[in-house]
């Protein structure tokens, strides 16, 4: 994860260094989730779909919490107001989902921009409680204001694309995800942006502008978050309030990035993967599911704070030590 | 000589101002530097020059004053801004990005200021700054695993790679070994190129005296005096300001024919009872940082113990090792006979050790008298109200504030709550930890009386002091603490005419 | 505009209401001002209160305005192995760590609750939750009044255990400066335990008085978290009779809200205000830092 190659890095295990070697490995991933629609059944294309949404709200989460020290529980703010964007356009102006989904990335860069003002004032846990009631203010707001539908929320009116075709648009998403999360984590903007997470003071003291910085990082995982909740939106075909703007969408990156790994670049993969595959063993019980998740928070929180790439990461160090120390 | 270099100067702060409540940290400082120049600041603790790093910084905003860089009016600029236009400092207490690794601590700077510079010549900048800085070897450690005199290399190099033209060093020489005190003045000489302007803040007075052209005296928030180098240094009135203001005679004494050493530190006026306080071989420190090592001493019943040394030395994390308010890593401590290593301080109170911290720690939410009767706990009424007089009696200014809020009062006024709160508990030892830290000399005056009263009453006391004279005044036997060891301990006599103790002070020490 | 007696009636129940959530907001406020702990299973203690109140009443027929006292003891004795177990193990691992595990317990209580009581909205029926209490023009139902008049005293007396006891001066004092509170003797690990405890039995008993005042599902308690936070920035961190005024002063712009804009605004009028508070002083409840 090192921006800068100093001299005589010790090339680490688990990292594959060469730039093209990750290039080649990323685009043919891509290439194969984009075909995989044609041979995969419907039940694992859905299942697929939903991984993919899921990790692109946990890259989300995880530039803004595990690289910019900025714990968000409004993710949903962001998704329920997607959807909403999204569903507007399709019924109203008549717009394709590419469209549409391109406006709510920009109506998420909007609100991003409008609301930094505010909650970027407050630091640490104050920052935390500030986008929880973002995200409860908006969905009160969708509820109440009348030209939402209330509770009872929107139907998309046009016909919808299939799923095959909302798999490629999640890949699309997802690739463009992995791009930005690449440029974020892996460049220059990465060392500034870790800086100020680490103390925004020091930071401070040796020219870095921590609001700007903040806001960059907090615009792209706010459009990020908005086009998935758009695409989610564009699959189900109907929005109301409790479900696009529910805390669950807020929870549920956030467990995932922890369970993964806060800050470790396969974090919101690994943990996705995961929680996805819980998920599905425990499709009939959703609340014990969410209980379960509650307990693993609390658990991982406690004994493996860096999450499961953190524990894998830690034990290859110690096999990859342990020979080369008993060496002469 | 041209023009320009005539025309303003790089740095002009003038009538600068810094109040907490009713603390003043700062006040009407004036400070003018040119290009390329040195200067020092140096004073005692607590007179304020680390506000005033904050203050040059921007990491404090200033209450009164106005300060201009290169000719621009700078007063209302946030750190960054400033950064920006070439001011780099370096925190006392060292504040590295600690999940990040040393070469990207430099790089935060350098792609903060310049964005799209070429890699190469970013790269070759920060092996420049880290070889000069001693820490090539550390390029690819994370901060968060260098051990705290490595951290405070990290801060130097970090402001480096601002490539500053002014440059605030907050006391990097503190807790170095000569070798390392050469090292880092051999630094900062190759960092005078004519256009770096410094500002060195230091206790070590070897840095200031071989790098600095001039010299700022501060104590109370104000200019003491201030002048070339050689000539304030060699004035009476700094050195009473750093030896204390009962400097006088005495010190020029003869040696002892015997000084004691360091492998016997214990005092024995009263070899038949047993110590009150005893440690022995205690380390102890923050996180990775090991400040005192293998340390062992003694208290007898009604002895003062005085412990001397410098900043950084370790005195204050001896006072916490003490009140059991910090883990000990190695050794044993027992208090009038009992094991009190793995106790909470809370317990350790209750035993009858009570520690009046430096920083005064008043309670802001409590009352004079609050403050003070919090601290007498699990007692009768009748006995916490005689308790509360006698601090009453000893400290009279309290009586008449005893309805005001605890923190509402002067420095001084909060210090002497503070002794009175470690009275309240009738404790069995006291430790005082650095009770005239920002005091005027008339407070101090007033508060080494009451100690001395305290001493006429039998207390036992350990008393933590930077201001030598006042600490072998009152004290029966003294410690001086070097990094974290006891360098040189004896009767109080013995240790007062102890060369050592000058040059401890002066840096003179081979 | 609706009739004066209208305005009146919705001022005076934003007032009587206001003075329930600030009892609630008072739990979420001492935790918060002594623990440094921002406790994101606020708003499940709130609903374990309301629900320990119907039970009571369902299983033994005791009035829940009876068992307060059993209610609030109930809630501390909740209180107790939650912070023991899982806060004080993490200690000295920054703020991060202990609101999160919170945040995972709030996950865990809501979904518990629709597992072992189902997901339905309740109500405590009670006659005087029902039942107005008439004064002239004036009419709002008998547990408002009543709920009003508990709360106030509860503030009251909590705001005398923390002002005049013994032991309310061993909690500010360790609430200024934990570490020079334990050198002086004060055993802060058990000063909060109470403390957390002493918050819990705060909006187990506030929860109570909602639940019979009003309805209120597993997943209410998210809502009142953010209300109480609103309440708190408007009062004052630490300032209990603060929270007491910020609560009333809450519950009247609620219900001002519900009355201009319609009934469903009240709870987005309490948010707004959270949120531009926020915006304008953050420093309200940011005296000291994070």
């Amino acid at each position: 994860m090192t921006v800068l190659t100093s001299q005589n890095t010790p090339q680490r295990a688990i990292s594959i260094r060469s730039p093209t070697i990750r290039i080649v490995i990323a685009c043919t991933a891509f290439a194969v989730l984009l075909a995989a629609p044609i041979v995969l059944p419907a039940y694992f294309v859905e299942i697929g779909f939903k991984l993919l949404i899921y990790i692109v709200l946990a890259e989300a989460w995880n530039l803004l919490a595990g690289y910019g020290g900025l714990v968000s529980l409004g993710t949903s703010s962001f998704f329920g107001l997607g959807a909403y964007v999204t569903v507007g356009l399709i019924n109203h102006a008549g717009a394709g989902p590419l469209q549409a989904l391109a406006a709510s990335a920009l109506a998420g860069i909007a609100v991003a921009i409008v609301m930094s003002r505010g909650l970027f004032r407050l630091r640490g846990l104050y920052f935390t409680v500030g986008t929880l009631a973002l995200a409860e203010a908006l969905r009160l707001f969708v509820i109440n204001v009348p030209w939402f539908g209330g509770a009872t929320g929107l139907f998309v009116t046009v016909d919808l694309p299939e799923i095959a075709a909302l798999f490629r648009y999640a890949t699309l998403l997802l690739a463009l995800a992995a791009l930005v999360m690449a440029l974020a984590t892996g460049s220059r903007f990465s060392v500034l942006l870790r800086a100020v997470r680490d103390d925004e003071d020091a930071a401070g003291q040796v020219g870095v502008r921590a609001f700007r910085i903040k806001l960059a990082a907090f615009i792209v995982a706010s459009a990020l978050i908005a086009s998935a909740g758009g695409l989610q939106a564009i699959k189900l075909g109907a929005i109301e309030p409790y479900g696009s703007f529910g805390l669950q969408w807020s929870v549920d990156p956030l467990a995932i990035v922890i369970i993964g790994g806060l800050g470790m670049r396969f974090g919101a993969i690994v943990g996705a993967v995961l929680f996805v595959a819980i998920g599905e063993l425990l499709a009939d019980y959703p609340e014990l599911h969410v209980a379960i998740t509650g307990v693993t928070l609390i658990l991982l929180i406690r004994f493996a704070p860096r999450g499961i790439c953190g524990l894998a990461e830690a034990a290859l160090r110690r096999r990859g030590a342990a020979p080369r120390e008993a060496r002469p | 000589m041209t023009a320009a270099a005539y025309s303003a100067p790089l740095l002009d702060a003038a009538g600068l101002g810094k109040r907490y409540g009713g603390v003043v940290a700062n006040d009407g400082i004036d400070i003018r530097l040119d290009k390329g120049r040195v200067l020092g600041v140096i004073g005692p603790n607590g007179a304020g020059k680390s506000t005033l790093i904050g203050l040059l910084g921007g990491a404090i905003a200033p209450s009164a004053g106005r300060i201009h860089f290169e000719g621009d009016d700078i007063t209302a600029l946030p750190a960054s801004e400033r950064a920006r236009r070439g001011i780099g400092r370096t925190y006392q207490i060292p504040r590295p990005f600690l999940d990040m690794t040393v070469a990207e601590n430099l790089a935060v700077g350098q792609f903060s200021l310049s964005p799209f510079i070429s890699a190469a010549t970013a790269t070759a900048e920060r092996r420049d700054i880290l070889d000069r800085c001693g820490l090539a070897d550390a390029a690819d450690v994370k901060a968060r695993d260098l051990p705290l005199l490595r951290r405070k290399r990290l801060e130097v190099a970090r402001a480096l790679a601002l490539k500053p033209k002014l440059l605030l060093l907050d006391e990097v020489g503190a807790g170095l070994i000569d070798s390392e005190v050469s090292e880092l003045i051999a630094l900062i000489r190759s960092l005078m190129d004519g256009e770096r302007s410094i500002i060195i803040i230091e206790h070590v007075i070897r840095i200031v005296k071989e790098c600095c052209e001039g010299l700022v005296v501060i104590n109370f928030g104000k200019v003491l005096t201030k002048g070339p180098t050689a000539e304030v240094l060699a004035s009476d009135e700094v050195s009473a300001v750093y030896l204390g203001t009962s400097h006088g005679g005495t010190a020029k004494a003869s040696p002892i024919a015997v000084p004691s050493t360091t492998d016997d530190p214990a005092p024995s006026p009263s070899a038949t009872t047993a110590p009150v306080l005893a440690l022995e071989g205690v380390s102890a420190g923050y996180g990775q940082a090991r400040v005192i090592h293998d340390l062992s001493l003694s208290v007898m019943p009604g002895q003062v113990v005085g412990i001397l040394g410098t900043n950084g030395a370790g005195k204050t994390t001896l006072a916490h090792v003490i009140s059991r308010s910090l883990p000990v890593t190695a050794g044993s401590i027992r208090f009038a006979g009992n094991d009190i290593t793995n106790e909470p301080a809370h317990s350790v109170a209750a035993r009858g050790i009570a520690h009046c911290m430096e920083g005064r720690r008043i309670f802001a939410s409590l009352s004079v008298e609050e403050n003070l009767e919090v601290a007498a706990r699990h007692v009768r009424a009748a006995e916490r109200k005689l308790r509360l007089e006698r601090v009453y009696a000893l400290f009279p200014i309290l009586a008449e504030r005893r309805n005001s809020g605890g923190t509402s009062m002067s420095g001084g006024q909060q210090q002497a709550l503070a002794i009175g709160r470690a009275l309240m508990a009738k404790p069995r030892l006291v430790i005082f930890d650095e009770i005239s830290l920002g005091l005027a000399p008339v407070m101090m005056d007033r508060l080494y009386e009451a100690l001395a009263e305290l001493k006429r009453e039998g207390l036992t006391m350990l008393v933590v002091e930077q201001d030598v004279e006042r600490a072998l005044d009152l004290a029966d036997t003294a410690h001086i603490i070097n990094k974290g060891r006891i360098t040189l301990s004896g009767p109080t006599s013995v240790v007062r005419a102890d060369e050592r103790l000058r040059h401890l002070y002066f840096g003179t020490e081979e | 505009m609706p009739a004066l007696d209208v305005i009146l009636n919705a001022l005076i129940s934003g007032v009587l209401l206001g003075g329930m959530l600030a009892l609630t907001a008072l739990g979420l406020s001492i935790i918060l001002g002594v623990l440094r702990l921002v406790n994101l299973a606020h708003g499940e203690f709130l609903v374990a209160g309301a629900y320990a109140g119907l039970f009571l009443l369902q299983w033994t027929g005791i009035d829940p305005l009876a068992g307060l006292a059993l209610i609030g003891l109930v809630l501390a004795l909740i209180g107790y192995p939650i912070h023991r177990f899982l806060l004080v193990p993490l200690a000295g691992k920054g703020p991060e760590a202990s609101m999160m595990t919170m945040f995972g317990l709030s996950i865990i209580l809501q979904n518990l609750f629709v597992l072992l009581f189902s997901a339905d909205t309740r109500a405590i029926d009670r006659s005087y939750a029902n039942v107005p209490l008439e004064f002239g023009p004036i009419s709002v139902p008998q547990i408002f009044v009543m709920g009003f008049v508990i709360s106030v005293v509860l503030i009251v007396a909590v705001h005398l255990l923390i002002a005049r006891s013994r032991f309310g001066r061993d909690l500010r004092a360790s609430a200024d400066q934990p570490q020079a509170a334990a050198i002086i003797g004060i055993n802060v690990s058990r000063v909060h335990a109470f403390t957390f405890c002493l918050g819990a039995a705060c909006a187990g008993i506030g929860g109570t008085l909602i639940g019979i005042a009003l309805s209120f599902t597993p997943t209410s308690g998210a809502s009142y978290l953010l209300t109480d936070f609103a309440v708190i920035v408007l009062g004052g961190l630490g300032n209990v009779l603060g929270t007491l005024v910020g609560g009333i002063v809450l519950g009247v712009l609620q219900s001002i809200g519900g009355l201009t804009l319609g009934d469903g605004y009240r709870d987005l009028v309490g948010l707004v205000l959270f949120l531009a508070m926020l915006s304008v002083r953050p420093q309200g409840f940011l005296g000291h830092r994070a």
